[in-house]
């Protein structure tokens, strides 16, 4: 049955990619003030790698991870504080997340859209000869 | 005169019902069981329609016990179930649409 409704398998695993990266982006936001020693590695963004699918659609590939060092901020009155005064943050952009979410958010509605085109085409179909 | 004519009409009715078949034999199975019997075919049409229907309940009793994960894995093998059970309808009123035209013949 996959070749009779491969629009809707397409535009599936575009909807797992899609939620996929929005879980991760999700995280990322989630940890944006996640604050470390300077002794630790700061926090890891998640960030989705993907490629497209034999015989159609897309999935993801993996994952990779952004910058271990994070940056180093000055707040001695944080009880993580070093001698110096110094906490490790994570490198998160909060304005790079929310562009990415409403890319990840558009894509999700623009495969849902796709899919319910498909279906009200597939229904017409039905209807040839009555 | 008669029996030419009718036995002209009892093969366009058969063309027709070949036709029939045939089209329902590409919308269900692939083109390479498209010389099986009808009853094959409305019989691996079904055992797809049923595997599909049955991925959809699974897939339901996940979403009432929790356990789904994607939403709309769910909502893409109702949607297709639903499609499949519209097709096989459509397949069994064409072919009995047509068996109740031969009954329907003078002889």
């Amino acid at each position: 049955m996959a070749g009779l409704y491969g629009v809707l398998d397409t535009s599936g695993s575009a909807l797992d990619t899609f939620k996929t990266w929005m879980a991760a982006l999700g995280d990322n936001v989630a940890n944006v003030n996640t604050i470390k020693r300077t002794s630790e590695s700061a926090f890891q963004a998640r960030l989705i790698e993907v490629r497209e699918r034999a015989g159609g659609g897309v999935e993801v590939a993996g994952v990779d991870f952004s910058n271990p060092e994070g940056t180093i901020v000055y707040d001695p009155t944080s009880p993580l504080a070093d001698a110096k005064g110094e906490v490790r943050a994570p490198a998160v952009e909060m304005s790079d997340q929310m562009t990415s979410m409403i890319a990840a958010q558009r894509g999700y509605q623009l495969n849902l859209a796709v899919i319910d085109r498909a279906r009200e085409a597939y229904q017409a179909a039905l209807q040839i000869g009555k | 005169m008669a029996i030419p004519l009718v036995g002209s009409a009892t093969s366009a009715a058969l063309t027709s019902l070949q036709q029939a078949q045939s089209a329902a034999s590409t919308a269900g199975t692939s083109a390479a069981e498209a010389n099986s019997s009808f009853g094959d075919m409305v019989s691996q049409g079904i055992q797809s329609l049923d595997a599909t229907q049955q991925s959809a309940d699974k897939l339901a009793l996940q979403a009432a016990t929790g356990d789904l994960s994607d939403m709309h894995d769910y909502l893409i093998a109702a949607t297709k179930a639903s499609l499949a059970t519209d097709l096989t309808v459509a397949v069994r009123n064409k072919a009995v649409d047509s068996f109740n035209e031969i009954m329907r013949m003078q002889i």
